[in-house]
């Protein structure tokens, strides 16, 4: 225990003192405020532009639905980016860089150093996550009180539990390679697998993809809860499967 | 009391024979020169006596407990201080030798003590930018201080001054004398030089195996009565020596003419001071 606080607290200063943190947040937050604006001003830069032959868009008057639309997708895209541009170096540039051998070699438990690894991104992507949800929340309420969304506190946890998906691959795939690149490019093959795998009805129920890209579908009542389960179960048995793998890829491995 | 115990290590590389059975003790209190060429072997046994690397066959011995690969547990009696040391950059100084502290349960007040006390030594006491403004030689010297914070029986130095420049080097050799006694030390070099300025017990590793190993007081011994260093201010021709001694009926066994890389050395040093 005394490790891995020790550890975290590197790693804190790590993310602090790299900017990490703040570009997560700032990010994040960016697409939180973003999201119900857009809602709320694009029918009104639609209706402005002139197709020609004084042809005008009309939009239907948005509504909390849009601005939950526009935050699920930007999240679930953008914001997932970010996090996994944040993360990538995470583990990989210990191994590239050799800052590891010095605290190894003081009998520090190499488990501590995934554990502390998932631990501190998993604490920061909360932070950065709940902020955006926060304010988004804030501001579609103030846009349209009376408003009122079916499931929304599910489809945030999805989309947060998805976000925690992406760093126990990146930790595993980052022990793995050694590398940002190793780690970044197979966290994307991880995306395009599943994505690719989501074209079959079949698996789409179990695919953890599916937290992030149907969340919309259960905003709007078009899904049920239960139907989610599934993918939930497996994707927070990939994560501890995961991160078991991580510790053992790294016992093996010569620093 | 052997702090560090060799037996009949091995390991291979593919079909590379990196290490090939070989034994020796490091008696406590030593300084053991560790000599070889470059990629002679002398980091990859360096590497399994830390941990960090599996033996094919063979075992290691610090203080008496048995070494195995991925497991750190002898680590605790071993300070280790890698050829080029690497930290995190966005840290200070005394930020680094905290987390080190904090790694191995020291509590706060020790780590504030002994950080500034290595720091104070390794002359960075007054040194408070970010590491990664750090010159090769000021991050070696930093390595010592964090390799020395758990007060280690055994200080492993892997060529911790082949990287270095003449003051760099000379820096890191003094502070190496200065540990001398409180600390067994394993320091390994390509350098002859520094093998003779610091250490009283050496081994040399060549192909792969130890070929030679000894008191430096021995191997000094030995050679003692038979040789005769003469230095020149002025340029010299050792034919001109040699006929001198011949006339005088000396015969010596081998002469060799001024070593120009120590000269240079020492010239360096002199003008850099």
């Amino acid at each position: 225990m005394i490790e891995f606080i020790a550890f975290t607290k590197k790693e804190y200063m790590e993310s602090l003192r790299t900017y990490r943190l703040v570009t997560l947040a700032a990010v994040l937050l960016v697409f939180g405020i973003l999201s119900p604006l857009t809602a709320a001003l694009l029918p009104e830069i639609l209706g402005a532009i002139d197709l020609g032959d004084g042809v005008v868009l009309t939009l239907p008057e948005p509504s909390a639905i849009d601005s939950w639309t526009q935050f699920f997708s930007n999240i679930g895209q953008m914001g997932m980016l970010a996090v996994i541009i944040s993360f990538s170096g995470s583990m990989a540039n210990e191994f590239s860089r050799g800052t590891l051998v010095n605290l190894l070699t003081k009998g520090m438990k190499r488990h501590v150093v995934i554990l502390s690894k998932f631990f501190s991104a998993s604490v920061l992507w909360t932070i950065g996550y709940a902020l955006c949800l926060a304010v988004c929340y804030v501001y579609t309420a103030y846009y349209w009180p009376s408003d009122v969304i079916t499931n929304a506190p599910f489809a945030f946890f999805s989309l947060w539990l998805f976000g925690e998906f992406l760093i126990a691959i990146l930790i595993f795939s980052g022990t793995l390679f050694g590398s940002f690149y190793g780690a970044l490019l197979s966290c994307f093959g991880a995306i395009v697998v599943m994505a690719l795998l989501n074209i079959s009805p079949a698996i789409q129920k179990f695919n953890p993809i599916s937290l992030s890209g149907d969340t919309l579908a259960l905003l709007s009542g078009h899904k049920e809860i239960a139907d989610f389960f599934p993918a939930v179960i497996i994707c927070v048995s990939a994560i501890v499967i995961l991160i078991i793998a991580s510790i053992l890829v790294f016992n093996k491995k010569k620093v | 009391m052997s702090v560090l115990s060799i037996k009949g290590l091995s390991k291979s590389f593919g079909k590379n024979k990196v290490i090939n059975n070989i034994s020796f003790d490091v008696p406590e209190g030593s300084v053991f020169g560790f000599i070889g060429a470059n990629g002679a072997g002398k980091t990859t046994t360096m590497k399994m006596i830390l941990g960090l690397l599996p033996a094919d066959s063979g075992e290691i011995f610090v203080c008496g407990e048995k070494v195995s690969f991925g497991a750190t547990k002898t680590n605790r009696y071993i300070g280790y201080l890698p050829d080029v040391p690497e930290f995190y950059g966005y840290m200070r100084p005394m930020e680094y030798l905290r987390l080190c502290g904090e790694l191995i349960g020291l509590k706060s007040d020790e780590i504030n003590d002994r950080s500034a006390e290595l720091l104070k030594m390794v002359g960075l006491a007054d040194v408070n930018k970010k590491i990664k403004g750090f010159s090769r030689g000021m991050k070696q010297r930093l390595g010592v201080a964090q390799a020395l914070i758990n007060k280690p029986k055994l200080l492993i130095c892997d060529e911790p001054t082949s990287a270095l420049d003449p003051m760099g080097r000379k820096d890191i050799l003094d502070i190496l004398h200065e540990i001398k006694g409180k600390t067994t030390v394993i320091f390994s070099t390509h350098i002859l030089s520094d093998v003779e300025r610091i250490c009283d017990r050496l081994a040399v590793l060549h192909k792969s195996e130890i070929v030679l190993e000894s008191t430096l007081s021995d191997l000094k011994l030995e050679r003692k009565s038979r040789a005769i260093e003469l230095e020149f201010e002025d340029e010299i021709d050792s034919e001109e020596v040699l006929r001198v001694l011949k006339d005088g009926n000396l015969f010596p066994k081998k002469c060799e003419a001024a070593n120009v890389e120590m000269s240079l050395e020492s010239l360096y040093l002199e003008v850099a001071k």
